[in-house]
């Protein structure tokens, strides 16, 4: 299964949840009204804006989506060799 | 399969874009009126106060449209369509004949007549370049007027504010989105833009920019207020002279039903200047935000493509004024609504919710973030 890093920036951020909409999962929105990162529906550790995450390619592309969804691009995903996948260079 | 869309921004793009994922030979041209690649129109406030280098603004690079198998015509806008013999006019003269059309144009901003050099409108990044420099140019101390009371009014709120900017703001309502919020919320939101220190005047309506070669102040039917860039959020219009011609049927939008199809044959719409029918809440709805038009410009591509795609979504819509975040959720129009509730407090945040039948359609928050999940489930359930 790939892994990914997915980071938020909480700075760009202004709560217009696409990424909430499309991969709920991965996704969502705290007090603040900005996007937190989830495992799985899942915050171990606690709430934070950044995780290693180990998905399937299905859910890999989901998050994609979500973060290419994003009008801000606050949404940042590397590969497993810390390669920026998005948003592209 | 040849596909015209009309509209470079979200919508089409995204339709382009899906259109090309899903037909690997079909022709696809794009005729946007705006010279840029496609761009974030949400990122413009961040570019204006310095967040982030004015290239950040750019979803796709100028290379993008060719390397798809996308004909980009820009700088071009359509001038008649023939939904009989399935051809649109171009601008430039040209005749582009289509299999399916989709047109996301937008809105079109409307304006104030005689405008003077210190007029600011906000919807393009040419809008915001020229902003940019009107801002550049303001004397130290000098004041900023708004005039308007939506969700434009708030992104220059945030930007003068950002500033340093003294400022003066006028509507024509006797507060924010008068359609929607109670007078008990919108007065809230009046005494915070005061507390903060903004000059409000409510209830006015605009009359004249004053100054000759330059601004200096705008006049209302009650007074006259001095400053050196004006911003204008009044809303958008639907520019339809070439779509009624066509036989194109609209309301405040371009009428069209789930499918996103049009009353005209092979013709679609999407994104703003949609008013499309919403089975979840038994209306046509014209939704003005960058997930709606991108949702809408991925669901219309599929029914272009053949497939039959409704589109449903609860729509939302989040800023803040003046650190006070606000979120509408839903179909927030009081007129439809059969009930309106006002819930909270001062203290905990206000906020509204509407009912039909006695369920939940829509909500507007304004500090009560921790609201939004389950009012959008609840919404989301309704269907």
């Amino acid at each position: 299964m790939p892994k990914i890093r997915v980071k938020v920036d909480e700075d760009l951020c202004i709560g217009a949840a696409s990424c909430v909409t499309i991969a709920p999962e991965a996704f969502q929105l705290n007090a603040e009204n900005k996007a937190e990162v989830y495992d799985h529906a899942q915050a171990p550790d606690g709430p934070s804006y950044e995780r290693w995450l180990e998905v399937t390619q299905e859910e890999k592309e989901n998050i994609l989506l979500a973060a290419e969804s994003c009008p801000t691009l606050a949404i940042f995903i590397f590969d497993e060799e810390g390669k920026q996948l998005f948003p592209e260079l | 399969m040849t596909h015209v869309i009309i509209g470079g921004g979200i919508a089409g793009t995204t339709a382009a874009e899906e259109l090309r994922k899903r037909d690997p030979r079909a022709v696809i041209t794009l005729v946007s009126q705006e010279q840029h690649p496609l761009y974030s129109r949400v990122l413009l406030p961040h570019y204006l106060k310095g967040k982030i280098p004015r290239e950040r603004v750019f979803l796709k690079k100028e290379s993008w449209y060719e390397e798809h198998g996308i004909e980009w015509l820009r700088g071009i806008s359509v001038v008649a369509l023939n939904a009989r013999n399935n051809y649109v006019a171009l601008s430039d003269g040209r005749e582009l004949p289509y299999d399916r059309l989709l047109i996301a144009t937008g809105g079109d901003v409307r304006m104030l007549d005689g405008d003077v050099r210190g007029v600011s409108y906000l919807r393009t990044l040419d809008d915001a370049d020229h902003l940019d420099q009107l801002l550049g140019e303001l004397p130290a101390g000098g004041r900023a007027g708004i005039y308007g009371g939506g969700f434009i009014a708030c992104e220059y709120l945030n930007l003068f504010a950002h500033f340093g900017r003294p400022m003066t703001i006028a509507f024509r309502g006797p507060h924010f989105w008068s359609g929607t919020l109670e007078s008990e919320v919108g007065e809230f939101l009046n005494a915070h833009l005061r507390e903060q220190g903004v000059e409000v005047r409510p209830g006015e309506r605009f009359l004249k920019t004053v100054g000759d070669k330059v601004l200096e102040g705008f006049a209302t039917d009650a007074g006259t207020y001095p400053c050196g860039v004006l911003g204008i959020g009044i809303g958008i219009k639907l520019e339809d002279t070439w779509m009624r011609e066509a036989g194109l049927k609209s309301g405040s939008g371009i009428l069209c039903d789930e499918y996103l199809r049009t009353n005209l044959p092979d013709v679609y719409a999407a994104g703003d200047v949609a008013q499309y029918f919403d089975p979840r809440f038994g209306r046509h709805l014209c939704v003005g935000n960058w997930m709606n038009a991108q949702m809408q410009g991925r669901a219309v591509a599929r029914n272009m493509a053949g497939e039959a795609s409704p589109f449903s979504l609860v729509s939302s819509y989040a800023t803040q004024a003046l650190g006070l975040e606000i979120i509408a959720v839903g179909d927030t129009l009081r007129d439809h609504a059969d009930e309106v509730r006002v819930i909270g407090s001062k203290e905990e945040g206000i906020g509204q919710h509407f009912l039909q039948e006695g369920k939940l359609i829509g909500a507007v928050l304004l500090g009560r973030n921790t609201d939004r999940a389950w009012v959008t489930k609840e919404i989301g359930e309704r269907c």
